[in-house]
């Protein structure tokens, strides 16, 4: 019997480049962007993350921001500013 | 058309090996699939008059691709005939749509498949199944188009169960979930048509869709009373509180027993609109809503649906049994996932 010859169905990776930017060596000072995904006590769970932050941590500061729904990414307002306004952001998905 | 296959060759020493092969690789739904050689893939693009390499839709939150050359090798997999690959496009289409939003509704833990309605001359052709059995095996097309669709989400887009597809239980319409609107006997305006489509044009309209639910009402000889049964029903179901759309598939009885009171498709979405609220109170008692119940919360209502107009009505099943379905869409409402319609396009030249 011949050999089959079958052709891969899946999409080999594109080479990209993909970087972090780098963690800080410390919250002290920082402003921190809260990301809130709408879900019940989301909110609840961040305001409380960012206060441990500003009490624990020295973070300067904290503000929050509300996607239009969980299963979407932030929306381009948040970012840019979010981009303007913070150096660090938390954010999050918890059912 | 001739064009250039640019997928990587595997080559092994017989049909059986090949076969292993895809379950090594991990690219099959469980079930064993037709391994995928040149020949076949052409004919697979040759039928859609596709070149290989013509980019059909793009993902976002992926950053892939989906070319059409993977879109027919994927398809030959889940055992497609070639004239099926126009259908597969357009529900490639569908689901790339930013209405559709895939990352929602492909990763959710909610669970929902792509539910492809198939409306227009095409479905006659192909012969989708639109009558007994509905959802149930037996037809080529329903069985093999929402497979394709499937293996595409999972070789192409990399939504893997268990990985980006965290579906908490799915359902067996994950494997196909393809069905047909009976044209040729409801007495209704065709899905498409009420979407905006031609009479003549064939289409396909995707929705991210949990499992349907049957119901059953042999005992009422008007509309009002055969709609009744299926409001109680979704009026209890409000799964997660949000309100997405619903389909509603009204099988040979009940759509004979609906048509002959006269009502049309308008008249049943109203219908079930106005009688499936919930008073706030209760989806509070339920466990539904967040919040202690208020005075106001016993009178005011929120309906099931936040338009009339997205609960779509397909005339679909058996000619016999007094059963019916309806399905619910995933997510929390228009924002999340929209049923998505598109043309399934003719491109030979």
């Amino acid at each position: 019997m011949a050999p089959i010859e079958i052709l891969d169905p899946t999409v080999e990776p594109r080479q990209q480049p993909l970087t972090y930017v780098p963690r800080p060596d410390s919250l002290k000072g920082k402003r921190v962007g809260l990301v809130e995904n709408t879900k019940f006590n989301s909110d609840r769970l961040l305001h409380r993350i960012g206060e441990v932050l500003i009490n624990e941590y020295g973070a300067a500061d904290c503000k929050m921001w509300r996607k239009h729904n969980a299963s979407v990414p932030a929306h381009a307002e948040i970012i840019e500013e979010a981009k303007r306004s913070v150096d660090v952001i938390v954010a999050g998905i918890g059912d | 058309m001739t064009t250039t296959l640019a997928s990587k060759r595997h080559v092994v020493a017989d049909l059986g090996q090949a076969m292993d092969l895809c379950y090594e690789r991990g690219w099959t739904d469980g079930l064993p699939v037709v391994p995928p050689t040149e020949a076949a893939v052409q004919r697979m693009l040759d039928a859609a008059g596709l070149a290989a390499d013509a980019q059909l839709a793009f993902i976002t939150n992926r950053q892939v691709a989906v070319t059409a050359e993977k879109v027919a090798i994927n398809a030959v997999m889940a055992g497609c005939l070639p004239e099926y690959m126009p259908v597969v496009v357009a529900a490639v289409e569908a689901i790339s749509d930013p209405l559709w939003a895939y990352h929602g509704p492909a990763t959710s833990t909610g669970g929902a498949g792509p539910l492809v309605i198939v409306n227009g001359p095409i479905a006659r052709r192909l012969e989708i199944n639109c009558e007994d059995n509905l959802f149930g095996p037996g037809w080529r097309a329903n069985a093999t188009i929402g497979r394709a669709v499937r293996l595409v989400m999972r070789n192409v887009i990399g939504t893997l169960p268990g990985l980006l597809d965290r579906g908490t239980l799915g359902h067996p319409g994950k494997y196909s979930y393809v069905i047909a609107e009976n044209e040729a006997e409801s007495p209704w305006m065709p899905l498409h048509v009420q979407r905006g489509f031609k009479p003549e044009q064939s289409t396909v309209t995707v929705l991210a869709a949990e499992a349907p639910r049957q119901w059953y009402n042999q005992l009422s000889s008007t509309p009002e009373g055969v709609l009744r049964t299926v409001c109680d029903d979704m009026r209890h179901h409000n799964s997660t509180g949000g309100q997405p759309q619903y389909v509603l598939v009204l099988a040979g009885e009940h759509m004979r027993t609906i048509a002959n009171g006269g009502w049309s498709k308008a008249d049943i979405q109203k219908y079930v609109f106005e009688n499936t609220q919930n008073s706030i109170a209760h989806i509070k008692r339920m466990e539904r809503m967040a919040g202690a119940v208020m005075p106001q919360d016993e009178t005011t209502l929120r309906p099931l649906l936040a338009q009339v107009d997205d609960l779509l009505v397909v005339a679909a099943g058996g000619r016999a049994g007094a059963f019916s379905s309806y399905i619910p869409g995933w997510g929390g409402g228009r924002r999340s996932s929209q049923a998505v319609t598109k043309v399934i396009q003719d491109r030979r030249a």
